[in-house]
């Protein structure tokens, strides 16, 4: 039946969660509505943002251009699952302390797209921060301090000072 | 977006028959990239829709020495980007894949989705044409094979029936002495091209005339467009600068491009110029280095 | 020489009050106080809000840029199920709004005429979005469609049709200053030039859509969490829209998304509707726009043509300039008369200029209403200025940097102030440094005899400079109040009507009254406005914030230490002022072994008069206006508190075949913010304000339209600045102390907006030879200029 509900399976963050879900419910209204991780935003949904951007099975998506069943037995990171309890993960700390935040509305898929870009590649170059960053929109901080953030972060988990 | 009933085959036989069961009632999705936006818009409202993404059996980049390269139709385009062996054996496969749209969009995007959306500013489908590309087409059923040069019928339309489905491209061993280039004018990395080319060039490898040369560009017609009178311009002949001009100018007069917000037709036919001779410069150069790429 | 009255500046109420080597946290880089909560996922937005019972809204909108409305049917809209309420503009009652009283001129939801592509003429509430929006369908509306105007040319001319009846020419406001005699000066200068500029229609560009939910409760108690900048105009707006008292009207304030001014620190359609229709179904309604509603109907930065005639003497001085300027306001009032009059009234900085004269139209047009965007105003007569003083410099021979540094308005000296020709007031300009500086980083003594070209590249530098208002004075309500209340133990709760839209306003508050105090950042917790408690302020606009609300904040925070010093001087035996406190220890100065931990004298203060509440009050004395409407309209008096000054220097790249022009990492920009209370906040604030707002209008943003139509309402035809293009931009900060601002602070964020677009054009200029005078500078439009220059030269 058109519309009917789903079952999906979906690991987020490390939890194990089933749900029924409409066919046609992206992965960012399940995120946001049906697990309340408002953490992940919506922007544009035309899929040019990447406010949206969580991280499934290591890679870095945009979850408002992601139908929530084709994400059925997979694991999503969002957010919310960045930091380690109270303890914040590297990249966080780095974006606080070196001021790469402005109106925050990006960092949430900002962030998620610099986790997935040092986990799959530890020492990148500037060029491929940038094209990382390039994924995102960003209004306001003019992205100088994001890159640094990234790279600065990058070092720190290479075991850098 | 409208409600649709929804199906996620996990094989190509379940995918082929939902497809003859459905036909015109039912469109497939993949990643989605391009879909999903119009399904939003209310552009696009399918009955039901049948989501390929699960069908892992798709997802491969094989290669061998023979036979040449076979990609699954659901391989993401940044698997292709990150492929050792395409970076060794079709390098321009991933120098177009890092110009196209941004990481994320490569993440979840297939190759196999772009090539049937059928946009004539898509960067795959030229590059693909200059490799002499083919694609495998299954139904239920049966098997066809189809000329990747021949894939594109018109603005957003492909050779795909209701009831069929693009399940492999093959690219054979480039000849020896051939290289073949991928770029395109952006304003911003990732831009859809204002216009864009692949460039494909052979040498013979005692006289270094070119032997074959394709030109094929993007985004100025309803399909990929081959520049004929430009590649004639370049084969049988020792290539230098002024002939690699020379097949810009040809390839700029070829084609009838639209204007566009981005873009008058004019400045499109003098940016093929400029674009075709610095693409099949950097063809001839791989060309000359003996590489297969 | 006209311009350089030097008076004694007024005493200082907000200025330093240490010797700045003794301030333990304000000129140090310290993190934002909700960095966490952003960064973690915590922190909400208005879209995230979720309540019981709450419905999804939508606004209905009507599909021609001009029509009358003739009727209105919703009956089979409210039979959908799952619909709870219809409304349209009727249910409004005839209220009209606007940004001033003058210029209530526009509906919450449009009754009679729509005068723009997509205005909303109905709204839906029901229990999810899609049935809202297939709601929004089943509404049948008929309109007579109506001819329209779509640029200003078009609507001023003779007969043209009329956006607003009672509004002749469809001349929204229009301003004629005259300073000096400019026929005088033209006439004695060496030379004239007289050169057309043209700026782009733009998006604010921020990513997060306006978003409202509303509920209301106890009969006629209304609450709003809104993405709004300015709160006070929802407050004041809607009090009147629904015959509320203010005590009613509770505006709370979510994590907001960034402002730049218009839509975010106004009203919008959804606003209304939302707050009507929680009324109608008596539950929480949410509307969030979408991006597409963005850049539709949202508010746009005004594409503005300017024509500067500007005479200088044989060495390069200004003797005087002369402008005419005609913006598309739009289709409503909206705050027009203030983006307009911004284009003159800073004419006078960063340059001495003797005679000034300009004839400002802004025009109505069926086109969706323009309004104010960082850089508001100056940034179209700086970018024309600033690019036609290179060419001057190119005519007679001058060097860039030079030409500025002859023009610069002096630094005055501690005490005296410099008064532009229309009665600016500065007491600090810092823009001989920050060029000096400039140049100097980027070694302009050597770039400047490099080769421009390399191959199929050129490469350039340009220079701009600028000043731009800080602390906006306005007339109306301006004042900001700020409360300290001390808690028990010593930790604080700071109350501002100050809003952070990630401009970093919160940390910077909490900063100053931790300095003032003694304390820790960590000891004190700023609560984000809620107009239930904390005091009501104008808004985030006119880069204000800093110096107005960092004003009242100090006053506070003093005010509260007065009451702790009082209980410490009876305490110690001596008199209040010759104690101190610092690093949380109250101590007697010339006798610091007199001393006691910061939370025993509070609660020693605390406890000492049973029920005793410490509660710091203070306000802001700047934000008073100085000069009422007939100032306004003649372009007199201080917009602004004190004027910041920057200096740009950029590099670019420009591919000489295809014409495309990249920003390289060669990029310097010399701020003058008085005193950086937090450095990296300054830092990202300067470099913000150039990428996106500067160098977008300089090479990617514009709006194409086709009567009324917005031919990219997308983020993909619409091109937003982005990552991999961004320079790596250095600050140089100079330090000026201003006397009006809060430890001498004045604006760090509009400045840089104004410098880049003129310093890339005139470094695409010193690559190439060409000016583009209209922005963006496209690929295409730089290519054909390149080619038209390569055909001249043949001749």
């Amino acid at each position: 039946m058109k519309g009917e509900p789903r079952d999906l399976k979906l690991m987020v963050n490390g939890k194990f969660y089933e749900l029924k879900v409409k066919p046609k419910a992206l992965l960012s209204d399940v995120l946001r509505n049906n697990l309340k991780l408002t953490g992940t935003k919506r922007g544009c949904l035309e899929s040019t943002c990447g406010v949206c951007t969580v991280i499934l099975d290591g890679k870095a998506v945009r979850s408002c251009s992601i139908l929530a069943l084709q994400a059925n037995g997979h694991a999503v990171t969002t957010v919310e699952g960045l930091a380690d309890g109270d303890k914040l993960h590297p990249i966080q700390e780095a974006f606080i302390n070196h001021g790469a935040i402005e109106c925050g509305f990006c960092i949430p898929g900002r962030v998620m797209m610099a986790k997935a870009l040092l986990d799959e590649n530890p020492n990148p170059t500037r060029e491929e921060v940038k094209l990382a960053m390039h994924g995102i929109l960003c209004a306001d901080v003019g992205y100088v301090k994001q890159i640094e953030a990234v790279e600065i972060a990058a070092e720190k988990m290479r075991g850098g000072e | 977006m409208k409600d649709f009933e929804y199906f996620a085959p996990k094989t190509v036989e379940e995918a082929l028959s939902l497809l003859s069961q459905h036909r015109e009632e039912a469109k497939m999705i993949a990643g989605g990239q391009s879909m999903l936006v119009t399904m939003r818009q209310g552009l696009l409202a399918p009955e039901n829709l049948i989501d390929i993404k699960g069908i892992s059996a798709l997802d491969y980049i094989n290669f061998n020495e023979k036979e040449g390269l076979r990609i699954g139709a659901l391989t993401t385009h940044r698997a292709i980007e990150k492929s050792p062996i395409i970076q060794k054996h079709y390098e321009v496969l991933s120098e177009m894949e890092v110009n196209l749209a941004t990481i994320q969009t490569r993440n979840w995007g297939t190759i196999g989705g772009n090539l049937c959306h059928g946009d004539p500013a898509g960067d795959p489908a030229p590059v693909l044409i200059t490799l002499n590309a083919m694609l495998k087409v299954n139904r239920v059923g049966q098997e066809r094979i189809v000329a990747m040069e021949n894939f594109s019928k018109d603005f957003l339309e492909v050779d795909l029936g209701p009831d069929e489905m693009l399940t492999e491209i093959q690219v054979p061993i480039p000849k020896p002495h051939t290289g073949c280039a991928h770029e395109k004018l952006m304003q911003m990395q990732g831009d859809s091209g204002i216009i864009g080319n692949a460039v494909s060039i052979t040498l013979n490898p005692t006289n270094g005339v070119c032997e074959e040369a394709r030109i094929v560009l993007s985004n100025v017609s309803s399909v990929p467009f081959r520049a004929r009178k430009a590649e004639s311009r370049l084969i049988g002949k020792v290539l230098n600068d002024d002939l690699l001009a020379e097949a810009g100018q040809a390839a700029s007069e070829e084609p009838d491009p639209n204007s566009d917000m981005h873009a008058t037709a004019e400045y499109r036919r003098e940016m093929v110029k400029v674009f075709v001779r610095r693409t099949a410069k950097r063809a001839l150069e791989r060309a000359k280095r003996g590489l297969i790429s | 020489m006209a311009g350089k009255k030097q008076t004694k500046a007024k005493a200082d109420k907000a200025a330093v009050i240490l010797k700045k080597e003794e301030y333990s946290i304000i000129g140090k880089p310290f993190p934002r106080v909700d960095a966490r909560a952003k960064v973690t996922g915590e922190a909400k937005y208005a879209a995230d809000i979720e309540m019981p019972d709450m419905l999804w809204g939508k606004v209905k909108r009507s599909p021609h840029a001009h029509a009358r409305i003739l009727r209105i049917d919703t009956s089979k809209a409210e039979k959908l199920p799952g619909v709870m309420a219809v409304i349209t503009g009727k249910d409004f009652g005839g209220f009209r709004w606007g940004w001033s009283r003058e210029t209530r001129d526009e509906e919450p939801l449009a009754t009679k005429k729509v005068r723009y592509l997509y205005e909303g003429v109905a709204a839906v509430a029901a229990i999810d979005e899609d049935i809202a929006e297939e709601a929004c369908e089943l509404i049948e509306v008929e309109y007579e469609p109506l001819p329209g105007v779509f640029d200003p040319f078009e609507g001023m001319k003779e007969g043209a049709p009329l956006v607003h009846e009672d509004r002749p020419g469809n001349i929204c406001v229009e301003y004629h200053w005259n300073f000096g005699d400019v026929e005088k000066a033209f006439a004695e200068s060496y030379l004239v030039r007289e050169d057309n500029f043209q700026t782009p229609r733009m998006a604010k560009g921020y990513i997060e859509p306006p978003a409202i939910v509303a509920y209301w409760s106890g009969g006629n108690h209304l609450t709003v969490q809104a993405a709004k900048g300015s709160p006070y105009f929802p407050y004041r707006i809607l009090a009147n829209c629904f015959n509320l008292p203010l005590s009613n009207v509770r505006i709370v304030q979510p994590f907001i998304g960034c402002d730049f001014g218009g839509t975010k620190n106004d009203m919008v359609n959804g606003d209304f509707s939302a707050v009507m229709l929680a009324k109608k179904t008596g539950k929480p309604v949410k509307i969030v726009y979408t991006q597409f509603d963005e850049l539709t109907v949202c508010l746009r930065r005004h594409p503005m043509w300017v024509t500067i005639k500007t005479g200088v003497t044989k060495d390069g001085r200004l003797k005087a300039i002369q402008t005419k300027v005609i913006s598309d306001g739009g289709a409503y009032t909206r705050m027009s008369p203030l983006s307009n009059y911004l284009t003159g009234i800073c004419m006078g900085m960063p340059y001495e200029l003797p005679n000034f004269k300009t004839d400002i139209f802004c025009v109505f047009t069926n086109n969706p209403s323009s309004a104010a965007m960082r850089g508001h105003g100056i940034y179209h007569t700086r970018f024309a200025g600033d690019v036609q003083l290179d060419m001057i410099a190119e005519e007679l021979g001058i060097d860039p940097v030079e030409i500025r540094l002859k023009n610069a308005i002096k630094n005055p000296e501690p005490g005296k102030i410099y008064e532009t020709i229309n009665k600016l007031t500065l007491a600090t300009c810092g823009m001989e440094e920050c060029l000096e500086k400039t140049a100097e980083a980027i070694d302009w003594k050597e770039y400047k005899k490099g080769k421009r070209v390399k191959g199929d590249k050129a490469y350039g530098m340009g220079f701009a400079a600028g000043g731009y208002l800080s602390g906006t004075k306005l007339s109306g309500h301006n004042a900001c109040a700020a409360m300290v209340r001390i808690c028990e133990d010593g930790s604080i709760n700071l109350m501002t009507g100050a809003t952070d839209v990630g401009q970093g306003s919160d940390s910077v508050m909490v900063a100053m009254a931790a300095e003032v105090l003694g304390i820790g950042l960590g000891d004190i917790d700023i609560k984000r406005v809620d107009t239930d408690h904390t005091p009501v302020d104008p808004g985030t606009y006119g880069s204000r914030v800093t110096v107005y609300a960092g004003e009242a904040t100090i006053n506070a925070a003093k005010d509260a230490k007065r009451q702790l010093l009082e209980v410490a001087a009876k305490e110690f035996g001596v008199k209040p002022d010759e104690i101190e406190i610092k690093d949380k220890k109250a101590f007697v100065r010339a006798n610091p072994q007199m001393n006691m931990p910061w939370e025993r004298l509070v609660r020693m203060a605390c406890y000492t008069t049973p029920g005793m509440v410490i509660i710091g009050k203070g306000q802001s004395s700047q934000g008073i206006s100085t000069y009422g409407l007939a100032d306004f309209n003649k372009g007199i008096g201080n917009i602004g508190t004190n004027y910041s000054f920057t200096a740009q220097a950029q590099e670019v790249e420009v591919d000489l075949e295809t014409g495309v022009v990249k920003c390289t990492d060669n990029s310097v920009i010399a701020h003058d913010c008085g005193f950086p209370l937090n450095p990296p906040a300054v830092d990202t604030q300067v470099v913000g304000g150039a990428y996106h707002p500067g160098v977008g209008a300089a090479l990617y943003c514009e709006f194409n339209m086709d009567k009324g139509l917005t031919l990219n309402p997308n983020l993909v035809d619409y091109k937003l600045p982005r990552a991999y293009e961004a320079p790596m931009t250095k600050v140089i900060h100079v330090i000026t102390n201003d006397p009006f601002g809060p430890f001498g602070a004045k604006e760090a964020s509009e400045g840089s907006t104004c410098t880049a677009p003129p310093a890339v054009i005139n470094a695409i200029h010193d690559a190439t030879g060409v000016w583009i005078k209209d922005l963006p500078a496209k690929p295409e439009k730089v290519f054909w200029a390149l080619k038209e220059k390569r055909e001249k030269e043949k001749k």
